[in-house]
């Protein structure tokens, strides 16, 4: 009796508190950076993966599907990048406002232009992506554009505000044109970079900086000798700087460094779980100086 | 007129060739070839985006219709207008200079991306097949599913003699190589009310089993769902697994003695419940018709009409009921508590009693008593089990699943409560209850990036023992499993697996017996995903 008069005092007072904000689930730090600079105040919001891992080999956990049970909205990066949990989260949430192709479900990757897509789906070339590479989230630009389409989204599920959804969007957009100029002065001239994994072909890109190839021999495939071996022959006595996301061994990266005379750069894809706009706009600055490092 | 400028530029295009030469009449052909597949293509691109253009306007228009009430639309459908205006613009600038990869793809127009729903329904398909060798000549991998039971040494073989004649069976394996099976699973969502799914098995012979196939409701409130079908139920932890998603090349002894080689797999109805509670709690029932291997066995009907049984014809006759809780330790840390309980109202079973007289060395009797009409008894009752799962799975943040540890156990208790029917007639109308139960505890740790060491512990019979008309308690059965597996890639994975039986197979016979398996399990198709 008294359990259960507890347990209904519970749900409620979670009914109450939720009631008022819009409830937000990001997959990614990133994506919740957007969010939080569209949707300051106006939300809640919850962060699903940590900065430090590889979205694409997360495992759909139980406290996901508690999150997203809640949510008003979902926040993916999308083009298959959480294909392994997220899919596997929502279905397990019970929640018939975060399904794909409902109001509440918000992928990145579906409001841009997506690079290397059209390619063959045909994974002898690794974990590949035909659909484009998903890794939109590290081009401002494109994040901006993104920012742009969650403000509407959000004005959608949330009309009494979604005025100041939009004046958010806008400034993020002003705050983005207005480092773009920089961003790409301070990176101009560098000689290139080499990746791990093609996450950061969207910043190079938009920059136009010079990708020179990635320490995977295919997508979700660990370096091979032969490999390696072909990256240093191509590569050295040219200039250049490898940077490599957190979640992956430093090992190789900085044993080809080494032989290249460059230097290896580890650094995270994604901003603190509570970064807001400027921690990811921080975070793209620690990128470009990196690139520019290999001018040195 | 931006046709105009698409052809002119593909005109200068065709025309292109004829400067440089080509050598031979292939070359001119190929290279014709090509620039028409080209033209073609840019049609239809410029095609798409004008048609696309079009709808933007459109929708402008629209929007401004309405601008008093929504400005803000109309400005993101102008903006979009733009956008494709400028592409439009853009890939005519294209195809005016000169046939360059054309790099910027059109805005995609769903709210989603992703390969997989490019068919429909999406697709996979799993291959699993093994080099498989024991030292009993190849019967260990049937007979760690044998272990002895009360229940099975007295009475003669059942149902289940059929069942593994005619249909799949997971454990049926020789002595060399095996191919288990391929799975089709086929998943869709069928319309905004219901998501679909079905499984075939077909397994080496060519035997065809279905072994799931289901719908599910999308749009409950409250965080309800239902489920009908033919399903893998949710009791327990390792129960709705497939062959490929388990940890070891084959089941637990807990489940293939408690269960069977299907675990509990039901054609009926599931409700679920997740409730906005602080912690995350599932809460589960489901009704199903109670056709099974173990748990709630029927006889047939011939069978029924000799001994006295009652008929099994109707359903349903099986329910269960499930809870688990995950509590929220972390990024790193993921655990979950299940407490699962199962119920079947019909189990029937044939008794072969011992007499007073034969106390003591009895030997092999049993085996031969079923020839002797007047041992066997039929006797019938109710069937019920209870399960304790425990999963903790620890990101180790290691490259490639380096240093990921994940635990897993299991408790099954099952209890028949029965009465005798016939036979014997001083028995007639007494108790005869059953009560078996078995654990599982398995750890899988990440040793090597893309390389998993497992090791599991498993036993049946901890309690094995009948009471009532007959008093008798048995020993246990237990196994030794470690194995290694290489996941090459998401979608193949190879594993090789030692394990150390000790199989109690009649009161007083064991069998101690090494098994080995060099396993490969192979997806084809859509991106799987992975249940917790």
């Amino acid at each position: 009796m008294t359990i259960r008069y507890l347990l209904l005092l519970f749900v409620m007072s979670w009914t109450v508190g939720a009631e008022a904000k819009l409830n937000l689930v990001a997959t990614t730090p990133s994506m919740g950076a957007l969010a939080r600079e569209i949707g300051a105040d106006d939300i809640n919001l919850e962060v699903l993966a940590p900065p430090d891992r590889d979205p694409h080999t997360l495992q759909a956990r139980p406290t996901m599907m508690r999150s997203l049970r809640s949510a008003d909205m979902v926040l993916a990066v999308g083009a298959d990048l959480e294909v392994g949990w997220l899919p596997v989260a929502i279905s397990g949430a019970a929640n018939p406002r975060i399904l794909p192709g409902r109001d509440g479900y918000f992928e990145a990757a579906a409001q841009v232009n997506l690079l290397d897509a059209g390619g063959p789906a045909d994974r002898a070339l690794g974990d590949v992506h035909p659909v484009g590479n998903p890794h939109v989230n590290l081009d401002p630009q494109r994040m901006a554009q993104v920012g742009q389409a969650l403000a509407v989204q959000l004005g959608k599920l949330d009309p009494p505000n979604a005025a100041s959804y939009a004046a958010r969007a806008d400034t993020f957009s002003a705050k983005v044109a207005e480092r773009l100029e920089d961003w790409r002065k301070v990176a101009a001239g560098s000689p290139g970079v080499m990746l791990y994994h093609r996450d950061a072909i969207y910043l190079l890109d938009r920059l136009g900086i010079p990708l020179l190839g990635e320490i995977e021999p295919v997508p979700g495939v660990p370096p091979t000798g032969s490999h390696l071996k072909r990256l240093l022959d191509e590569y050295s006595g040219r200039k250049g700087v490898i940077i490599y996301p957190l979640y992956k061994s430093s090992q190789v990266p900085e044993k080809l460094a080494g032989d290249l005379g460059w230097e290896a750069i580890k650094l995270p894809l994604d901003p603190a779980k509570d970064a807001d706009g400027d921690g990811y706009l921080s975070l793209i600055d620690e990128w470009v100086v990196a690139i520019a490092s290999a001018k040195k | 007129m931006r046709k105009l400028t698409a052809g002119c530029a593909v005109t200068a295009i065709l025309a292109l060739p004829m400067t440089a030469y080509p050598s031979t009449e292939s070359d001119i052909a190929e290279l014709k070839a090509m620039f028409v597949e080209m033209k073609s293509d840019y049609e239809r691109r410029i095609a798409d985006l004008e048609n696309r253009l079009a709808a933007a306007e459109k929708r402008a228009v629209q929007a401004e219709k309405k601008s008093e009430t929504a400005t803000e639309r109309s400005v993101a459908a102008k903006r979009q207008a733009d956008k494709a205006t400028q592409q439009v613009v853009a890939l005519d600038q294209k195809v005016e200079a000169a046939p360059a990869p054309v790099s910027s793809e059109p805005t995609p127009k769903t709210s989603a991306v992703t390969s997989a729903s490019a068919f429909n329904p999406q697709m996979s398909v799993i291959l699993d097949g093994n080099y498989y060798h024991d030292g009993l000549g190849g019967e260990g991998a049937a007979l760690v599913g044998e272990a002895f039971q009360p229940e099975m040494g007295h009475g003669h073989e059942h149902e289940e003699e059929g069942h593994d004649d005619h249909g799949h069976e997971h454990g049926g394996m020789s002595n060399g190589f095996n191919f288990r099976e391929a799975e089709f699973w086929f998943s869709a969502t069928v319309d905004p009310y219901f998501d679909a799914n079905a499984m075939v098995v077909v397994d080496g012979d060519g035997n065809v089993d279905l072994e799931e196939a289901w719908f599910q409701t999308r749009n409950l409130p409250h965080g309800l769902k239902v489920k009908g079908g033919k399903f893998l139920s949710d009791f327990g932890y390792i129960n709705n697994q497939h062959p490929h998603q388990w940890d070891f090349a084959d089941q637990n002894l807990a489940y293939l003695n408690l269960l069977g080689d299907h675990g509990l797999q039901e054609t009926g109805l599931q409700l679920t419940w997740l409730p906005e509670t602080p912690v995350y709690t599932l809460f589960g029932v489901e009704v199903g018709q109670g056709d099974q291997e173990r748990f709630g066995v029927t006889l047939d009907d011939e069978e029924q009409d000799e001994f006295g049984l009652d008929s099994t014809d109707d359903g349903p006759r099986l329910w269960t009921a499930f809870a688990k809780v995950a509590p929220d330790i972390g990024d790193n840390h993921a655990l979950q508590f299940g407490v699962s309980y199962a119920r079947n109202s019909q189990h029937q079973g044939l008794y072969g009693f011992e007499h007073e007289e034969d106390d003591g060395d009895h030997d092999h009797d049993h085996d031969h008593e079923h020839e002797e009409e007047h041992g066997e008894s039929g006797y019938e009752g109710s069937a019920g089990i209870w399960g304790l799962d425990l999963v903790y799975k620890f990101d180790g943040e290691g490259d490639y699943g380096h240093r990921d540890f994940k635990l897993q156990a299991e408790y099954l208790r099952a209890t028949k409560d029965t009465t005798v029917r016939s036979g014997e007639e001083d028995l007639v109308g007494r108790s005869l209850d059953f009560t078996s139960d078995g654990l599982y505890v398995q750890g899988v740790y990440g040793i090597f990036p893309k390389l998993r060491a497992g090791l599991r512990y498993d036993v049946f019979g901890l309690t094995n023992k009948v009471s009532g008309a007959a008093n008798e308690s048995f020993g246990s059965s237990d196994r030794w499993t470690a194995n290694l597996t290489w996941d090459l890639t998401e979608y193949s994975r190879l594993r090789a697996q030692y394990a150390r039986s000790d199989i109690l197979v009649a009161p007083d016979e064991r069998e101690r017996f090494d098994a080995f398996y060099l396993q490969f399990i192979m997806s084809l198709g859509a991106h799987g995903a992975h249940k917790f």
